[in-house]
């Protein structure tokens, strides 16, 4: 057993008694041993960090004796893809999930403590949770032996090179996505925890744990919300450089499976505004924030199962098995008990006196309609792998799916979003003139607009009626509705913000404003992203290392001409370490005979030269390893070794070969060198970079210069990562690609219209989640450090 | 009806009526002989292809695709609804490769012409050499002139 391991079980049994002394806590209300819950959880987040820090730890010294480590990490890596490593399969990720998480629960037993029964359970569900991912890393271990992979390898064994990290995650963004994405999980444990706990509560006729914990759940889900849109965005913009993917959003499953549970998060930070203990959304806000979890763990699943096969899906192995059954059990915790509540019951309280345009039933059908976006991308998502496992048939969901159905909806959000703040400010009479006039628009420009270049979808992949219909849509259409949303917005917050005397208020407002005119801004770019982004080809021949063809190469359609000016070639690792592709002698004397026949580098300082009549033999460190150096005519011939100098030799190793030498490697004068000029194959290549520097030109004025190219992976199926030249515009991104080989540059200029607009939306959405996060007078993070936390959320708000 | 009540029950109409659509309206991607792209038809069992190839002296096309890659979709839309390439391919012998299936032969067939990435072609003779190899996307023009390269290559095998 070795650190990790280790510590990876200590946590586990921590962590049973932590639960175990909760659940018991909870069942017989009794609150022996609570005392030491928090310390065991603390003992349990830090042990856990520590495992995380030791897997860390291995990957940047490259400790290959860790299959994990070995599998997903090389020498040649810079320290930065190295860490990627930790999370580049599904153990390590789930280490990291399982170390969060059990910070979560650790910072929420400190802050609230455990004043109530209540509070017991939902402690008791999120150390649970925390529980099973740690047991999930003890059924598969990141810091499983080599031996694992090595069936028969000898004690002791360590492979001098590593498998390398799969070429996609060496990108700056899949760097830091990953760790945003799971810190968002895991802060949704907790809304889950108190969501289930609220209705095994109600169950057992203990009354509602949901009012209690309102402030908390709120904070709790909008700090998740807000790490999560960071994560969707990173995820958006990385696949933005990575050629192949589609541009900033494909409906790749992985996509899908992370913006799933966002658009429900959506609507559960809407649906929890208007929570009533006795009314509105008495059973609707608690089930939608158990439910957001489960939907994470569920599109994780079909993802990480190996249900989607993409390679995409870094990782595919056992753990999703242990996927699925967590998948069950948050399953029925968070949708099916809550569900089978809202059977027993008689339904919501009645709260509505049958008159339409109110408030509350606008943010019913806004929280309606992303629970129809989130449908469509969770239905787009289950419905190939319900097909094909009950009928054997094979079906497609393409963009067209995702694209035409989620259209509509969103241009319903929009006038939506419209209405209801310009009902908000100028009452029911004059809003609906405004949605009427803006609602025409909308319909008309979706129907009677320009060209058949505006329609969404103008050859839907079948002939269904209804995709017909929607594929004719014309996407101009998102503008009146845009407009009007963000006319809506602004009109509300000029009338609101100077009106609120507090400031806390005041930011909160200023807050919402952005976030909704950074969604809008972001739907609004993204069709015509994909519908007006024009590409065109230019080749430039004679681009060799030793001369360049600089010339103008028209790209044929457009304004544009490129010109190569340069052109580069490399090849990784350069110089390497000789640790890192040959054994030492002290290495070759711990492994032993079991080296013998097998071919090997060896390195070390030369101590001895001996010439014999067939070979010279050469002795390194002093050590009982022994090189012979034989000529191909048998011929001790001429060898230029001295003593003193570093030797690299690669040959058949063969123990017990002559007296007084443990090993001898029998090489050729080919195959010996020295560290700055080791032999020919020895060192294998594992990255061959070519890139061409270019300029590009518009109508004959300079858009732009840089290096674009392609990265080959000899060592990993060849696979080749393309690096694309991104020049921001104001309107338009210009993405140059290029592809080089045998002497001739392949180039494609693309033009992306508004980017610009997306990342300004992605600024405003996340600058305006974090404004109301911290500020919000009633649940704000600053409200906790005012006042203690139990007594702003003691009491149940009775009123709104 | 309370608008509330209504709203919730448009709610599930829509939901039932986006999920039933769209399931039985997806456009089948394979079935138990043949997988289809854009508006051709490709085998799916290699073996009986290669059988096929001999008898009719043709080579074989072998298209390696996911069902998540998007420049499969482009081939979908711009080469093979494209009615000159059809025409073209049907000198060939089609055979379309899953990646992401280790069904039958795929698996050997993926090791055999190095494809790991969506979407290459492979064009080779019934005996399995390889002729042309199309790594990821190429034009309408750009692959009609790789299948006219292939056929040159057979035809010129074939002489020696």
């Amino acid at each position: 057993m070795n650190v990790g391991n280790v510590l990876l079980a200590t946590a586990f049994v921590v962590l049973l008694a932590a639960t175990g002394i909760l659940v018991r806590a909870y069942l017989s209300d009794d609150d022996r041993y609570l005392g030491h819950v928090t310390t065991l959880t603390g003992a349990a987040a830090v042990v856990l960090v520590g495992a995380l820090v030791q897997l860390t730890y291995q990957f940047v010294v490259t400790d290959y004796s860790n299959a994990y480590v070995w599998n997903n990490t090389a020498d040649y890596l810079p320290l930065l893809y190295r860490v990627t490593g930790v999370y580049a399969g599904n153990e390590g990720s789930i280490l990291l999930w399982a170390a969060l998480t059990a910070l979560v629960a650790f910072a929420a037993g400190v802050v609230r403590g455990f004043p109530d029964r209540h509070s017991k359970l939902v402690h008791a569900i999120t150390s649970g949770v925390v529980t099973y991912f740690v047991g999930m890393l003890l059924l598969q271990s990141p810091f499983a032996s080599i031996r694992t992979e090595f069936a028969n390898a000898p004690p002791g064994f360590v492979p001098t090179s590593g498998q390398g990290l799969n070429p996609l995650l060496v990108d700056p963004y899949m760097a830091i996505h990953p760790p945003v994405m799971f810190v968002s999980y895991a802060l949704l444990t907790m809304p889950f925890a108190i969501g289930a706990a609220h209705f095994v509560s109600l169950f057992r006729g203990d009354g509602s744990v949901f009012a209690t914990w309102r402030g908390s759940i709120t904070r709790w889900l909008r700090v998740s919300w807000l790490f999560l849109t960071v994560a969707v965005a990173l995820g958006g913009f990385w696949s933005y450089t990575v050629l192949g993917w589609g541009g900033i959003w494909a409906w790749d499953p992985v996509e899908t499976a992370i913006l799933v549970p966002w658009l429900f998060l959506t609507a559960t930070v809407h649906a929890v505004v208007r929570y009533r203990p006795n009314g509105e959304y008495r059973i609707l806000a608690p089930a939608m924030t158990a439910t957001v979890f489960a939907l994470a763990i569920y599109t994780t699943s079909i993802v990480r199962s190996g249900t989607f096969r993409s390679v995409h899906s870094f990782a595919d192995d056992g753990i999703g098995i242990s996927f699925l059954v967590l998948m069950v059990l948050t399953g029925v915790l968070g949708v099916v008990v809550p569900l089978a509540y809202w059977f027993l019951q008689d339904g919501e309280a009645a709260s509505s006196d049958g008159t339409w345009l109110t408030r509350d039933n606008f943010l019913h059908a806004a929280v309606l309609l992303f629970g129809l976006l989130t449908f469509v991308s969770l239905w787009g998502l289950s419905f190939p792998v319900l097909r094909g496992a009950v009928t054997g048939v094979e079906v497609s969901v393409e963009s067209h799916y995702f694209n035409l159905w989620s259209y509509p909806l969103v241009a319903a959000a929009l006038l939506l979003l419209g209405f209801y703040m310009d009902f908000d400010v100028e009452g029911r009479r004059r809003s609906r003139i405004g949605l009427a006039v803006f609602g025409t628009a909308t319909v008309a420009a979706a129907f009677v607009a320009p060209s058949e270049i505006w329609q969404l979808s103008p050859s839907p992949p079948t002939e269904s009626a209804v995709y017909g219909v929607l594929g004719s849509v014309r996407v101009l259409s998102i503008l009146p509705a845009a407009a009007y949303a963000i006319l809506g917005v602004t009109k509300r917050a000029l009338a609101r913000v100077p009106a609120t005397a507090d400031r806390g208020a005041m930011f909160k407002e200023t807050g919402i404003t952005a976030i909704h005119v950074g969604a809008v801004l972001l739907v609004l770019s993204l069709p015509f992203m994909y519908m007006f982004a024009g590409q065109a080809s230019a080749m430039a021949t004679g681009v060799t290392s030793e001369s360049v063809d600089t010339s103008y190469q028209d790209v044929a359609g457009t304004d544009y001409s490129v010109r190569v000016l340069d052109y580069s070639s490399k090849e990784f690792p350069q110089d390497p370490d000789p640790e890192s592709y040959a054994l030492s002698t002290d290495q070759v004397a711990a492994r032993g005979p079991s080296l013998n026949g097998t071919v090997q580098a060896v390195y070390g300082t030369v101590t001895d030269v001996r010439e014999g009549s067939q070979a010279t033999v050469i002795q390194l460190d002093g050590s009982r390893t022994w090189v012979g150096v034989v000529q191909r005519n048998g011929t001790s011939g001429d060898v230029s070794v001295q003593a003193g100098q570093d030797l690299i030799a690669r040959g058949r190793l063969m123990w017990n070969f002559v007296p007084n030498a443990d090993a001898t490697v029998l090489a050729s004068p080919q195959t010996i060198g020295s560290p700055t000029n080791p032999p020919e194959g020895v060192v294998p290549t594992r990255v061959r970079a070519d890139g061409v520097s270019l300029a590009v030109y518009e109508d004959g004025e300079l858009v732009t210069s840089g290096v674009a190219g392609q990265r080959e992976y000899p060592q990993q199926g060849g696979l080749e990562v393309r690096d694309v030249l991104v020049d921001r515009g104001l309107v338009t991104d210009t993405y140059v690609i290029a592809g080089v080989s045998d002497g001739t540059a392949s180039m494609t200029v693309k033009q992306v219209p508004l980017m610009s607009l997306l990342r300004l939306s992605i600024v405003l959405l996340v600058a305006g989640m974090s404004v109301v996060l911290v500020f919000d007078p009633e649940h704000g993070v600053r409200t906790l450090t005012g006042s203690s936390a139990s007594s702003t959320d003691a009491e149940p708000e009775a009123t709104d | 009806m309370k608008p509330r009540k209504t709203l919730t029950i448009a709610f599930f109409v829509f939901l039932l009526g986006i999920g039933y659509l769209s399931m039985h309206s997806a456009p089948v991607l394979s079935d138990d002989n043949y997988s289809y792209h854009g508006e051709t038809q490709w085998r799916t069992d290699f073996s009986e292809a290669e059988e096929l190839a001999s008898e009719q002296d043709r080579p074989i096309v072998v298209y390696f695709w996911t069902t998540w890659c998007t420049y499969c979709e482009d081939y979908n839309q711009y080469v093979y609804s494209d009615s000159e390439v059809q025409a073209e391919l049907d000198d060939f012998v089609k055979v379309a490769v899953n990646l992401d299936s280790d069904e039958g032969e795929f698996g050997r067939l993926k090791q055999q012409y190095n494809a790991n990435y969506p979407p290459q072609h492979v064009i080779i003779t019934p005996e399995g050499e390889q002729l042309v190899k199309i790594s990821g996307y190429a034009d309408r023009e750009a692959f009609l002139e790789y299948l006219a390269e292939a056929e040159r290559e057979y035809d010129a095998g074939d002489d020696q």
